[in-house]
C-alpha cells in the first residue's frame, strides 16, 4: 500500500540509471572543486617563487579548465535533479490520487475536500523541491566535505584538527532546536488544513452563508485560523533563523583559529605562505557544503513531517479490488440473494441487520419505510457503494464482498438520490458510466461507446428531449459554424415564418424591414442589423463619423438629441432617486452607473436649445436616444413624425453601407443569419413582444412542433448534447439532473438497477414516464430496487420490503401487505391522512 | 408614409389626442382611476405605473387560472373578462369585469391559491401590476394597503351576501361556517 512506503523508498526506487549518472558527474565534480586549489598552491609555491613564466600560465590554464568543467558540471547536476524530483513526485501525486479514489465512502464522508485538496497540491509541492535534491545534495557536500577535510590534513594535520574541532559542537546543538521547529511544523499543517476546510465549507455553503448573512461568522472561523498560522510560522521563522545564526556563528570562529596558529606556525617557519593560503581557501570552501548539508537537514525535517502527515492522513484500505485478475468481468444476471446481511459501523450502531431476502431476474423491489429505516443504505450495499461485515449478498451466486468493481459496475446501474453532474457537456455525463467501463477494457472484451441513437433513445425513455432540444435552440453559433448548417436554419425560419407569422403576429416583433420595430432601439431601427465591427457597436455608434453623417444627411440628428433630453429629463425624475434598487433600474435606458452622470446633465443643461449643447454633452443624449425602445422606456415618447424619419433614415443607411462597407453589418434581411443570436432567436427573428405574456411558450411550442422529423431536430439535439451544464451541473435544474443520472445508467444496459429515490425531483408527469418505463420496457429484463419515496407509485412491484430500524419486518406484494394491516398499512393510510 | 409607422406599441385604445404621450402617463391616468390608488402619493404612483405592465389577451385566453398561486393584480383596460368558478364538470359564471375594473387585488399583500378563474370574453387589454412591485414602494404607505384592503373586503362581502341571500337556512345551518 502507497501509506507504507518511506519517503526515502519512492527516491531510491525509481530513476536508477539517471541517478548513476547523477552520481558519477558529483564525484567528478567534487574532484574538480578540489583541484583548482592544488593549482593555487603550485602557482604560489613553483610558480611564482622560481619564478617560471611557462609553469604559471600552464597552471591558470588548468585552474581555469578546472573551475569551468565544474560550473557546467553544477549546471547539469542541479537541472538533473530536479527532473528526478518532478518525476518522482508526478508519481507519489498521482498514485496518492489513485489510491483517495478508491477509499471507501465512509472515509469521504468525514473527510473535507479542502483537506484532500492541500494534501494533493500544495503540501506535495514541497516536498518535489525537497525529492530532487535528496541524494545528490547530501552526497555532493558529504564527498566534498571529506575531500577537503582530507586535503587539509593533508596540508598540515594540526591546523585541521583544531578548524575542524567547531562542528561537533553544532551537531550537538542545532537538532535540538530542530525538533522544536518540527513539532511547530506538524501543528502547522494541521492549522493549514482547518483553515481550508472552513474555506471550503464556506464556498460549498455560500447559500445558506448569504442568506444568513453570515459573513462576519465565517469570517471570525477563519480569522481564528489564519490568526494562529500567523503566531505558528513566526515561531518557526525565529527556531529557523536561529539555527542558522548558530550556525554561521561557528563557521566565522573557524578563521579565528586560523589566523592565530597558522599564522604563528608561519611566523616561526613552520607552515610555508602557499601552503596557508590553500588552507585557509580549503576552509572557506568547508562553508558551503556544511550550509547546504545544515538546509538539507531543514529541508528533510519539514519534509518528512509534511509527508508522514499525508500518509497518515490516508492510511486507509479499499474496500474492493477495481479489476479481475486474469479474467473477464463476470457478466451477472439479476439474481440477488441476501441472507442474514448485516451492516454495523464503527460506534457499533447496526444499519443492516439480519436482512434476508431472494429477488429473481427481471423482477422488481420496492424497498420503503420511515427516514434513518436503512432502505437507502440496504440499496447502497446492493450497489457495493458500502461494503457489509455479517451475512452474505449473493449476486448471480456470487458473493459481493469478492467480486472486484469492474463486475458490478458492468452490470449495475445505480442513480443516487442526489446524482452528481461533472463539470462539462450534458453528453460526457450521459456516457460517464459507459465510458468509465471502457477506461479499463484493455482490449479483450468489445465494448463500443453507444451509438448516437441509443443515446437519443435513452434520452426519450427519461423524457429529456425537450430539454435537449431547448438547450440546442438556445446556442449562439459562431461564424465558423458549417454554412450548410446556418442555411438550414434560415429555409427553417422563412417556413415557420409563412406558416406561424401571421398567428404569431399579435405576440412577436418581427424583423420587418417595412415597419418601426417599437419593440428594439432607435439604433436598432436605424441600421436594422448587427453590426460586425467594433467602430459600429451600437454602444460606440454615437461617435461613428459615417453613422454621423448618414443621420445628419437625413436631419435626424437634432430630433434625435432632443429626444435623449427629454428621456434623461424623464428618466432621472423617476429613478434618479432609486439608484441603488436593481429593482426599479432594470427598465431604465440609463445603465445605473451613468444615472449619475446623466442626473448632472439634465440639472446642468435644464431648459437649454439643443443647439447650445457642448459636444460632449450633445453624444451623451445622442447614445441615450439611440437606446430608446418605446415599449420598455415608458417614461418618454416619440415626437410626432420622429419614427417614420427614422424608418427613412434606415433605407439611406442599409444603401451607403452596402455600397461602401458591405462587411461592416449583417442586415436584418430574410436570407441573413444573425451569429449574435441564438438559433431560436433566429428563427423567430423578431423580439417578443412585452404585452403578450406567455409568448415565448407558445413560440417554442410553434418551434419544436414544426422540427418534428426534419433533419434540423437532429443537428439541433446534436448542440443540445453540448450544453455545458457548468460546475456540479448548476444549470441544470434538480429534474433535468435525475433524468440524466437516470439515463446515464440505462446506458450500460444494466441487468440490475438500482434507484435509490431517484426521481424525488421530477414532476408528476415525468415521474409517471419513468415508472411506465419500469414497468413496461425493464420488466422481466433487468432487476429494478428501488427505494420508495412515494407509496403510490409501487403497486405494481413484485415484492416490497418493509424496513424499520435496519430490519425488513414485512416482505411481499402491495396486495398481501395491505390485507396484513401491519405497518405497510400504517404507512399507506398514514400517507393518505397527510395528503388530506 | 405606411401606416404601420406611426402605430401605437402596446394593447389598448388610444386617443388622437394621446398619440404621442408616452405609455407611462397614460398608465398613470388608469391607476388613478383605481380608488386604491387615487389618494397615493403621485411620485410613488408614478413609479408604480412605470413598473406596471399592458397586458393583451385573446378571447378565451385565461387571465387568473383558478388553483395558480396569485401574485399579480390587474385593470381592464379595455375588453371584457369573465369571473368563473371552475368545477370537475362544468365551469359557472360568477361576474364580468368591464374597462376600469380592477381584480386580484389582495394578491398584492398575500400569497394564496385563485379561488376562481377569470377569462377574456373579447380581446381584453390589461394592466398589470405584481406583489414585489407593489411591496417594494408602498410597503411605508399603509394609507394605500388599507383602501386596497377596504376595496376588496367590500366586494367580497357583497358577494357573499348575494351568495348567502340564494342559500336556504337549511343550508346555511349545514355550512358551519
Amino acid at each position: 500500500m502507497i501509506f507504507d512506503r518511506s519517503l526515502f523508498d519512492w527516491v531510491l526506487k525509481s530513476h536508477r540509471w539517471q541517478q548513476l549518472v547523477l552520481f558519477l558527474m558529483i564525484v567528478l565534480m567534487v574532484f574538480l572543486r578540489i583541484f583548482p586549489l592544488e593549482m593555487q598552491k603550485r602557482v604560489i609555491n613553483i610558480a611564482i617563487q622560481l619564478k617560471q613564466l611557462d609553469t604559471l600560465y600552464v597552471y591558470c590554464a588548468l585552474y581555469l579548465g578546472a573551475v569551468v568543467v565544474a560550473g557546467v558540471l553544477k549546471f547539469v547536476v542541479n537541472a538533473l535533479q530536479a527532473y528526478i524530483g518532478q518525476k518522482v513526485l508526478l508519481k507519489i501525486r498521482n498514485q496518492l490520487y489513485e489510491h483517495i479514489l478508491l477509499l471507501p465512502l465512509p472515509f469521504f464522508r468525514k473527510t473535507p475536500p479542502g483537506m484532500v485538496i492541500s494534501s494533493l497540491t500544495s503540501e506535495l509541492s514541497v516536498i518535489g523541491d525537497f525529492l530532487g535534491g535528496a541524494i545528490a545534495v547530501p552526497l555532493i557536500n558529504v564527498l566534498t566535505l571529506v575531500t577537503f577535510a582530507g586535503y587539509m590534513f593533508h596540508l598540515n594535520p594540526l591546523l585541521a584538527v583544531l578548524s575542524m574541532s567547531i562542528y561537533p559542537l553544532e551537531i550537538a546543538i542545532i537538532p535540538a532546536l530542530q525538533k522544536r521547529l518540527n513539532r511547530l511544523n506538524f501543528e502547522r499543517i494541521d492549522t493549514v488544513r482547518s483553515m481550508s476546510n472552513v474555506i471550503g465549507e464556506a464556498v460549498s455553503g455560500m447559500q445558506e452563508v448569504h442568506a444568513n448573512a453570515g459573513y462576519s461568522l465565517e469570517n471570525r472561523k477563519f480569522g481564528g485560523f489564519s490568526e494562529t498560522l500567523f503566531h505558528l510560522r513566526n515561531r518557526m521563522n525565529i527556531l529557523k533563523n536561529g539555527i542558522k545564526f548558530v550556525n554561521s556563528f561557528f563557521q566565522s570562529l573557524g578563521p579565528f583559529l586560523l589566523f592565530l596558529v597558522g599564522g604563528w606556525l608561519s611566523i616561526k617557519g613552520r607552515l610555508d605562505l602557499g601552503a596557508l593560503v590553500a588552507f585557509l581557501s580549503a576552509y572557506e570552501k568547508l562553508y558551503d557544503p556544511w550550509r547546504e548539508l545544515m538546509d538539507y537537514y531543514q529541508d528533510y525535517q519539514d519534509s518528512q513531517v509534511r509527508y508522514k502527515r499525508i500518509m497518515e492522513y490516508f492510511h486507509e484500505r479499499p474496500e474492493f479490488a477495481v479489476e479481475p485478475v486474469g479474467r473477464d468481468p463476470y457478466p451477472l444476471d439479476g439474481r440477488i440473494e441476501m441472507q442474514n446481511l448485516s451492516f454495523t459501523v464503527d460506534n457499533g450502531i447496526r444499519l443492516l441487520d439480519q436482512v434476508s431476502m431472494k429477488i429473481d431476474p427481471g423482477s422488481q423491489v420496492a424497498l420503503v419505510g420511515l427516514s434513518g429505516s436503512g432502505k437507502s443504505t440496504l440499496a447502497m450495499v446492493i450497489g457495493q457503494i458500502y461494503s457489509y461485515n455479517g451475512g452474505r449478498v449473493l449476486v448471480d451466486g456470487k458473493e459481493l464482498r469478492t467480486l472486484t468493481k469492474m463486475d458490478v459496475v458492468s452490470n449495475m446501474g445505480y442513480v443516487a438520490q442526489q446524482p452528481f453532474i461533472f463539470d462539462g457537456s450534458l453528453l460526457d455525463n450521459l456516457v460517464y458510466a459507459c465510458d468509465s467501463i471502457r477506461e479499463y477494457d484493455r482490449g479483450g472484451r468489445e465494448c463500443a461507446p453507444p451509438s448516437p441513437s441509443q443515446v437519443l433513445q435513452a434520452i426519450s425513455m427519461v423524457g429529456l428531449s425537450d430539454d435537449i432540444l431547448r438547450f440546442g435552440l438556445n446556442t449562439v453559433l459562431s461564424p465558423a459554424h458549417p454554412i450548410g448548417a446556418v442555411e438550414e436554419i434560415v429555409r427553417f425560419r422563412n417556413r415557420f415564418h409563412s406558416k406561424w407569422g401571421a398567428a404569431l403576429a399579435d405576440s412577436v416583433e418581427f424583423f420587418d424591414y417595412r415597419r418601426y420595430l417599437y419593440h428594439s432601439s432607435v439604433a436598432v431601427n436605424v441600421t436594422f442589423g448587427t453590426p460586425n465591427r467594433d467602430e459600429y457597436k451600437y454602444h460606440v455608434l454615437h461617435q461613428n463619423p459615417k453613422f454621423q453623417e448618414i443621420v445628419e444627411e437625413s436631419g435626424l440628428m437634432r430630433p434625435l438629441v432632443v429626444l435623449g433630453q427629454d428621456l434623461a429629463a424623464q428618466t432621472v425624475i423617476l429613478l434618479g432617486d432609486l439608484i441603488e434598487d436593481p429593482f426599479f433600474v432594470r427598465q431604465s435606458p440609463i445603465p445605473p452607473n451613468r444615472l449619475d452622470h446623466y442626473r448632472d446633465l439634465v440639472e446642468r443643461t435644464a431648459g437649454m436649445n439643443a443647439d447650445d449643447l457642448e459636444r460632449a454633452d450633445w453624444d451623451s443624449f445622442l447614445l441615450l436616444a439611440l437606446r430608446f425602445t418605446p415599449a420598455v422606456h415608458t417614461m418618454a415618447a416619440f415626437p410626432e413624425g420622429l419614427p417614420s424619419l427614422i424608418f427613412r433614415t434606415r433605407f439611406h443607411f442599409i444603401e451607403r453601407i452596402t455600397k461602401e462597407e458591405p462587411e461592416a453589418f449583417t442586415f436584418y434581411r430574410d436570407n441573413n443569419y444573425l451569429f449574435n443570436e441564438t438559433i431560436l432567436g433566429n428563427i423567430l427573428f423578431g423580439k417578443l413582444k412585452s404585452d403578450a405574456p406567455h409568448a415565448m411558450e407558445e413560440v417554442q411550442q410553434r418551434v419544436a412542433e414544426l422540427l418534428d422529423g426534419e433533419s434540423l431536430h437532429a443537428s439541433l439535439m446534436g448542440l443540445g448534447m453540448e450544453f455545458q451544464v457548468g460546475s456540479k451541473g448548476d444549470r441544470l435544474s434538480g429534474g433535468q439532473k435525475q433524468k440524466i443520472a437516470i439515463a446515464r445508467a440505462l446506458l450500460k444496459n444494466p441487468s440490475i438497477l438500482i434507484l435509490d429515490e431517484a426521481t424525488a425531483s421530477l414532476d408528476n408527469a415525468s415521474q409517471a414516464r419513468i415508472q411506465h418505463l419500469i414497468d413496461s420496457d425493464l420488466k422481466g429484463k433487468c432487476t429494478v430496487i428501488s427505494v420508495a419515496h412515494r407509496l403510490s407509485t409501487i403497486e405494481s412491484y413484485d415484492q416490497i420490503a418493509v424496513m424499520r430500524a435496519g430490519k425488513v419486518i414485512e416482505l411481499g406484494a402491495y396486495d398481501e401487505l395491505l390485507a396484513r394491516k401491519g405497518l405497510f398499512y400504517e404507512l399507506i393510510n398514514g400517507t393518505k391522512e397527510a395528503a388530506l | 408614409m405606411n401606416p404601420s409607422i406611426e402605430s401605437h406599441t402596446t394593447c389598448g385604445p388610444v386617443a388622437e389626442k394621446e398619440k404621442h404621450r408616452c405609455e407611462l402617463d397614460a398608465n398613470l391616468e388608469l391607476l388613478r382611476r383605481v380608488p386604491a390608488f387615487a389618494g397615493a402619493p403621485l411620485d410613488r404612483l408614478r413609479l408604480f405605473a412605470f413598473m406596471s405592465k399592458r397586458q393583451r389577451f385573446s378571447p378565451g385566453a385565461f387571465i387568473i387560472r383558478q388553483g395558480d398561486s396569485a401574485h399579480t393584480a390587474y385593470m381592464v383596460i379595455s375588453g371584457t373578462a369573465q369571473v368563473i368558478k371552475e368545477f370537475k364538470t362544468l365551469s359557472v359564471l360568477l361576474n364580468e369585469f368591464n374597462e376600469g375594473d380592477f381584480f386580484g387585488g389582495l394578491a398584492l399583500l398575500t400569497d394564496f391559491k385563485r379561488p376562481f378563474s377569470v377569462r377574456a370574453l373579447t380581446d381584453v387589454c390589461c394592466l398589470s401590476v405584481d406583489r414585489e412591485t407593489f411591496m417594494r414602494i408602498f410597503s411605508q404607505s399603509p394609507e394605500v394597503i388599507l383602501q386596497i384592503v377596504d376595496s376588496m373586503m367590500k366586494r367580497h362581502s357583497t358577494m357573499f351576501d348575494k351568495f348567502l341571500e340564494k342559500l336556504s337556512p337549511e343550508c346555511i345551518a349545514n355550512l358551519k361556517l
